[in-house]
């Protein structure tokens, strides 16, 4: 059997092409970017955008309606800021402060009984209400400080993005929904073509207490005056 | 108001003075028993189960777990699933692994306590439950294992009392590497006193036996080393700037919390007492007014300690 050298070369090239490729192909189709989504889980995240806000509140009553949160506690908060800039150009910087849904969360690393967990589904932290005894631990490691005692099943409560009503029916989280200048984005991280990613892709952003590790999934565009204080 | 009040109002901090009074009572039980294994081995000649010390120590370590455990059980907003943390792991969380640490120490401290005290036990029962002498005895052969175990545990459970708030991110003050070692410290100090002031003063141990001579030598470096290591932990926190700076200031510079510290924890707790053994002579040293007094001073100061590092470390966050 005769083999040219443009027979070996084309039969090299073949070899490479199916092993060599295909092998990469199929180890960093195992998601190396957060971006691509190949296992069909989903990464909820939400962005808050402080240029839109107006301070309303309208998110925080949404909430309330539609997970029966009970006056007294909230899942989100609106925070104003001191005035911003002098008169007659004044206004305020309104920040969003609800649950973080963190990658490596620390309420879910410190809770004895794992009744704080992640789902591997969505990427939303949750809070199995069975499970929960009442110990507070993850009240307090919160670095954001998100979490409370729901006064009447007395679990520690907070957002799960909807999860279990809004979600559920296939709507956007109610806080989303009722936004009058649609200041809130939400969205899968693991769809590239999701709508926040795009706002990701084109706008600045920033995080809360980022360098602790948390990794949070809440990203807000800055108020586009002063200092940003996270 | 007034600022006590203001300061122990409910909602103002998560985990209350409750749980300090748990913290502290964990940590006087696990160093009563670490002093009370280290006389055993050391020090006691003849039957240990004779030694004032001894029998103050195996009232007041299941006691001291005991009793925290419980007033733990009811500051959970639902008491009755308590159980639920017994049968869960999370064996990222401290708290669960410390659920099975207390679960551990128990049964071995109880094991401990029963081979000592084994004779006493089996008149006390009267001919009844002959199981129980056959088992101690059975358990007797591996004494010298059991008891180094149990020290071993002890030390962990005056430590995992630190460890539990040093997992805590939020807090810059209770996130700090050098509270286990504070918190040990202060569990020998606080089972010293306790040792002291119940073995002397309710089971009549020799005031000038070689036990009581022993603790009295074992508190003074304790309670300096117990210093030394606040300093540390405080000039930890100032140095790393940012919010740590901040809480440190927060805490010990100016306030309801500072004076708290000042003048409860490192004035009456630890500088009083030291003066005291310092300045009193032999005569008075051994008396029960003078070891009630300077042991009554190291509990109360330790349980201050506790109480300032949980409120005082939940003040500021990172």
């Amino acid at each position: 059997m005769s083999c040219s050298r443009r027979n070996f070369l084309t039969g090299a090239g073949a070899v490479i092409f199916t092993t060599g490729v295909a092998g990469t192909a199929v180890i960093s189709s195992k998601k190396t970017l957060a971006s691509v989504q190949e296992d069909g889980d989903k990464r909820y995240g939400m962005i808050h955008d402080e240029t839109a806000c107006i301070g309303c509140t309208a998110c925080t009553e949404a909430c309330r309606e539609v997970n029966n949160v009970p006056e007294g506690v909230s899942r989100l908060e609106i925070v104003r800021s001191e005035p911003q800039g002098e008169f007659p150009n004044v206004d305020y910087r309104f920040t969003r402060n609800s649950c973080q849904h963190c990658d490596n969360a620390p309420c879910v690393m410190v809770c004895p009984t794992g009744a704080a967990y992640k789902d591997e589904k969505t990427g939303i932290i949750d809070v199995h209400q069975d499970k929960c005894v009442g110990c507070g631990y993850c009240l307090l490691a919160c670095p954001y400080q998100v979490r409370f005692f729901h006064p009447e099943n007395k679990s520690a409560d907070k957002c799960n993005f909807c999860r279990d009503t809004n979600l559920a029916q296939g709507k956007l989280p109610a806080c989303v929904e009722s936004c009058p200048t649609k200041a809130l984005v939400f969205g899968d991280l693991n769809d590239p073509s999701s709508e926040i990613n795009k706002v990701l892709n084109t706008q600045v952003v920033y995080r809360d207490k980022v360098h602790l590790g948390t990794s949070p999934k809440l990203y807000k565009v800055p108020h586009q005056k002063g200092e940003i204080s996270s | 108001m007034s600022a006590w009040e203001t300061a122990f109002q409910s909602g103002v901090v998560v985990w209350d003075w409750i749980i300090a009074i748990y913290l502290f009572l964990a940590g006087m039980s696990a160093g009563a028993v670490m002093i009370s294994i280290y006389l055993k081995r050391k020090v006691i000649e003849g039957d240990p189960s004779e030694n004032g010390i001894l029998r103050a120590t195996a009232f007041l370590a299941p006691f001291g777990i005991i009793v925290g455990l419980t007033i733990l059980i009811f500051h959970l907003t639902k008491p009755l699933a308590f159980w639920k943390i017994m049968i869960f792991v999370n064996p990222t969380s401290v708290m669960s692994m410390g659920v099975i640490l207390f679960n551990v120490y128990m049964a071995v401290l109880f094991i401990w306590i029963g081979i000592i005290f084994r004779k006493q036990i089996v008149g006390f029962l009267k001919g009844k439950f002959e199981f129980v002498d056959g088992l101690l005895e059975k358990f007797e052969q591996f004494e010298n294992a059991l008891e180094l175990f149990l020290a071993f545990l002890a030390l962990i459970l005056a430590a995992y009392t630190g460890f539990l708030l040093s997992a805590l991110q939020t807090f810059p003050m209770l996130n700090n590497p050098v509270l286990p070692i504070l918190f040990l410290f202060s569990s020998l100090s606080s089972g010293a006193a306790a040792c002291l002031l119940f073995g002397v003063l309710v089971f009549k141990e020799d005031s000038h036996g070689p036990s009581v001579n022993w603790v009295h030598g074992f508190e003074r470096p304790v309670v300096m080393f117990e210093l030394f290591v606040l300093v540390t932990f405080f000039t930890g926190l100032i140095f790393a700037g940012g919010q740590s700076q901040l809480a440190a200031i927060n805490a010990i510079g100016s306030g309801f919390w500072a004076s708290w510290f000042w003048w409860g924890v490192i004035g009456a707790g630890m500088l009083l007492p030291l003066l005291l053994n310092a300045v009193a002579p032999k005569s008075v040293k051994h008396s029960g007014v003078f070891i009630l007094v300077v042991t009554t001073l190291s509990l109360v100061g330790v349980l201050m300690l506790r109480t300032f590092v949980l409120y005082a470390g939940q003040m500021t966050v990172v």
